[in-house]
């Protein structure tokens, strides 16, 4: 089990998530949903390891993961927001290294390399410089790197950012087969239609805190509306179709 | 009107924006990936590329200054005799700055794909495009020239018109000295752009990428090789009366030295010869430039969208890892960060641009010392064991070992080493074991045998076995305490920052240099003669396994963490006391 416990962190004493307490449970698909600005990414660091909080812990089998980060993240399969890669290496050779680092055994690690390219349609250039990559093509290489060591726990940072509609169900239905087979995922988007399709449970931050903290089943009952329509409740100010017709007008202005 | 108020006023204009905008890219990077270069800003960068020959005019005063020549007794001092090799020297100075600058900013002179995909959907024309961007390279090939010469062309006419003192002689030297350095400095960039444009033009853009960066590594060599033989021409010019020696021709630098003096009344016919070609090469290197770039440009920018799609076709690489897996790399951390580096080394082309330098001027140092050792022997067994061929194997492992050691700090793609950061255990301490093992594998095999069997067939078994075993030593030494307190994995870590002991840095590796590559040939050579005389540098040996050791041993648990990022240390740490 994965628990975050009271996570703070200030950068110069400016608050960028604070108090933040959850369980993520084995078969547990937890979305985190948030503006701009409210957290996400840093809560996502912490959960990683890149970044140590500035007050409370992540525990991970009842252990803090600050303890021993190296054998925490054998079990863990990242996912970042951007797919920052090295762009001379080819993709099959970036999985190659990274497999190597996971120390898997060299066989296993190239057949399992092999099948995944091909389920992800990556097949044809994988021996291409990541630098040719699209953007979807660099995220489809990350999220092989992802899943092929057989992670316990998965942090998915905006996975489907640039994939193509083929990729993004295959990704939606991976997902929930992940958390059926009794992995723990931390699912952050925008795309709140996603995060109520296969996520199990939804976190909602705003401004560095927990605003709601439910089953996605839970939240649409309590306000008695969808995903997306309790999210504008909680978290946004805005009144989004002033905004647009707002935008309209100043573009027809003469 | 102010020049930045008319400038407002211009860059309203599509064309003139245009031209700002690729000032910017030439300046701050170009290239099709995003990756996060060295950006140094404009300011530094021109302070910088002025700064060698403000800094070379200063140290000339010691040797012009009229007081001093008196006091060493060197009296009715011909200037413009001994300002030759000076003159040359500031030369070749202004074409290898301005030739490295155009090398390094190769892959940004021409419009790339950002340029593409942001500009050609614009109510532009293509041809817009193409002036404007010729529009930029111009004007940097202006202000390169006026940057890295300027101070040089004010300070040294100063400092060799001080002993003469008269207004005339010195506004003639100082015309005829700017003119020589601009001109030469506009050469050298219009070579190099010309080269580009040429190949461009020539070959198609999936063999272009290929045969670009061998073409820079080739540039930069020959650039090394012109400012290490800088002390050698003026002199070799000076003796060859009659007609130019051949290899001349080949130095665009002494053709501009020799209308320098052609202009002064000084040359000699060799130097009235080379003269001659001045003007016509500098013509030529700007027509083939601009030639080149019109039909390079045609061929390569409006075809961007199609190189793109065709660009996903590469084979497997056939190296295997699989023997030093065995042999040498015995951990995850081994085998994926070697994999890692070397590919780096091999495809990274601001690393290799660098290796590729210093290895120009391994090859030039060690061109010299075999020169040497021939002056005065007639046999090759006698001059394999003067102090100068055997320094030959010392000067390539130090210079390698040293640019390897210099190249694992410049980072690429940091932002990619999260990764890493990830993955690694930043307590396992593997990252010295992992660079020595790198630098020893990419250097020694090669040297060693070639050095062996070199020495095999000149000397015999044993001569040939002293002589490895003392090279593979020092090597090993050097690599040692090359990485005294190494923790990062290289080129995933942010550039050192400046240190007030990185002067102090610098001059060991001079002091190291002579002790590495001068003393021990030396000393070398006078043992081989009475073998048992090389127990004498036991002691050294001892002392250079000790100390990296030491150093090892007394770091704290701190500093052995491998770092992502280089701070400099700060000097008042907060209690952060309301966190």
């Amino acid at each position: 089990m994965l628990e975050a416990v009271q996570l703070t962190k200030r950068y110069s004493s400016i608050p960028a998530v604070q108090d933040l307490s959850f369980t993520l449970k084995p078969g547990q698909v937890l979305g985190c949903l948030g503006p701009n600005g409210s957290g996400k990414s840093t809560t996502v660091k912490m959960l990683t390891g890149l970044l140590e909080p500035s007050r409370g812990l992540v525990r991970f089998d009842g252990r803090n993961i600050q303890e021993d980060l190296t054998s925490y993240r054998a079990h863990l399969g990242y996912v970042p927001e951007e797919a920052y890669l090295y762009p001379y290496l080819t993709g099959w050779e970036y999985l190659e290294m990274v497999g190597t680092l996971r120390g898997m055994q060299r066989e296993l690690m190239e057949s399992k390399i092999d099948l995944l390219l091909e389920l992800f349609s990556m097949r044809p250039a994988r021996h291409a410089a990541m630098g040719t990559y699209s953007k979807g093509m660099r995220q489809r290489i990350l999220l092989i790197a992802a899943l092929m060591h057989d992670p316990e726990i998965f942090i998915f940072d905006e996975p489907l950012s640039g994939l193509d509609v083929t990729s993004a169900l295959i990704f939606k239905n991976l997902v929930q087969a992940l958390g059926k087979a009794g992995k723990m995922v931390f699912y952050c988007s925008h795309v709140l239609e996603v995060v109520e399709k296969v996520c199990t449970d939804v976190l909602i931050l705003r401004r560095g805190t927990v605003i709601a903290h439910d089953s996605v089943a839970n939240i649409g009952k309590i306000l008695g509306a969808s995903l997306e329509n309790t999210f504008l409740h909680l978290v946004d100010d805005v009144d989004t179709i002033r905004v647009a017709n707002d935008i309209v007008g100043v573009m027809r202005a003469a | 009107m102010s020049f930045s108020q008319c400038w407002q006023v211009y860059r309203e204009r599509p064309f003139w924006r245009l031209v700002e905008l690729f000032v910017e890219r030439i300046f701050r990077g170009g290239g099709d990936t995003d990756a996060e270069g060295v950006d140094l800003g404009v300011g530094l960068v021109l302070t910088l590329l002025a700064m060698p020959g403000g800094f070379v005019s200063v140290l000339l005063f010691d040797k012009y200054g009229s007081l001093l020549q008196w006091l060493r007794g060197q009296l009715n001092v011909d200037t413009l005799l001994i300002s030759l090799p000076d003159e040359y020297f500031f030369i070749v100075l202004s074409m290898t700055v301005t030739g490295a600058v155009a090398v390094w900013r190769w892959d940004a002179m021409f419009p790339d794909r950002r340029d593409y995909m942001n500009l050609t959907h614009l109510p532009i024309s293509s041809r817009t495009i193409l002036f404007a961007n010729l529009v930029a390279v111009l004007f940097l090939a202006a202000l390169l020239a006026i940057d890295v010469n300027g101070a040089s062309c004010v300070l040294f006419p100063m400092v060799v018109s001080a002993a003469q003192g008269t207004l005339p002689f010195f506004l003639k030297f100082a015309a005829l000295h700017a003119a020589a350095v601009v001109l030469a400095s506009v050469f050298a960039f219009f070579a190099v752009f010309s080269i580009l444009g040429t190949l461009m033009a020539l070959l198609p853009p999936t063999l272009f990428r290929r045969v670009s960066s061998y073409a820079r590594g080739i540039v930069v060599v020959y650039l090394v090789t012109l400012l290490c033989t800088s002390f050698a021409v003026p002199d070799m010019l000076r003796r060859a009366t009659a007609a130019a020696p051949p290899w001349s021709f080949f130095f665009p630098s002494a053709w501009f030295v020799s209308a320098c003096q052609l202009l002064r009344n000084r040359a000699n016919p060799a130097m009235a010869e080379l003269a001659r070609l001045c003007l016509p090469g500098l013509a030529g290197v700007i027509v083939v430039a601009i030639g080149a770039y019109a039909t390079g440009y045609r061929r390569h920018f409006v075809k961007i969208a199609e190189i793109a799609d065709n660009a996903v076709t590469l084979h497997k690489p056939k190296f295997s890892f699989s023997l030093l897996d065995k042999v040498l790399l015995s951990t995850p951390f081994l085998r994926g960060c070697f994999r890692f580096v070397t590919k780096t080394l091999m495809r990274s082309e601001a690393h290799r641009l660098v290796l590729t330098g210093v290895s120009g001027l391994t090859l030039v140092l060690a061109s010299q010392a075999l020169m040497n050792a021939f002056q005065g022997t007639p046999s090759w067994r006698e001059a394999a064991l003067t102090p100068d061929a055997l320094s030959i194997p010392f000067i390539i492992t130090f210079l390698l070992i040293i640019g390897l050691r210099v190249v694992f700090e410049i980072p690429v793609e940091i932002r990619a080493n999260w990764v890493f950061q990830l993955l690694l255990d930043a307590d396992g301490q593997e990252s010295e074991p992992l660079a020595r093992r790198i630098i020893l594998t990419a250097i020694l095999p090669w040297v060693l045998a070639g050095t062996f069997a070199a020495y095999f067939y000149l000397e015999g078994l044993a001569i040939a076995s002293l002589h490895t075993v003392l090279l593979l030593v020092w090597s090993v030494l050097l690599t040692n305490i090359l990485l005294i307190r190494f923790c990062k994995l290289p080129f995933t870590c942010s550039l050192p920052v400046f240190k007030q002991h990185s002067i102090v840095i610098l001059i060991s590796f001079c002091f190291g240099y002579l002790i590495y590559a001068g003393s021990t040939p030396e000393f070398e050579a006078a043992a081989l003669r009475e073998p048992l005389r090389m127990l004498e540098l036991l002691p050294l040996v001892l002392v250079g396994w000790y100390v990296p050791r030491h150093f090892a041993k007394s770091a704290i648990e701190i500093e052995r963490r491998m770092i992502f990022e280089e701070s400099a240390p700060r000097t008042v740490e907060g209690l952060r006391l309301s966190e």
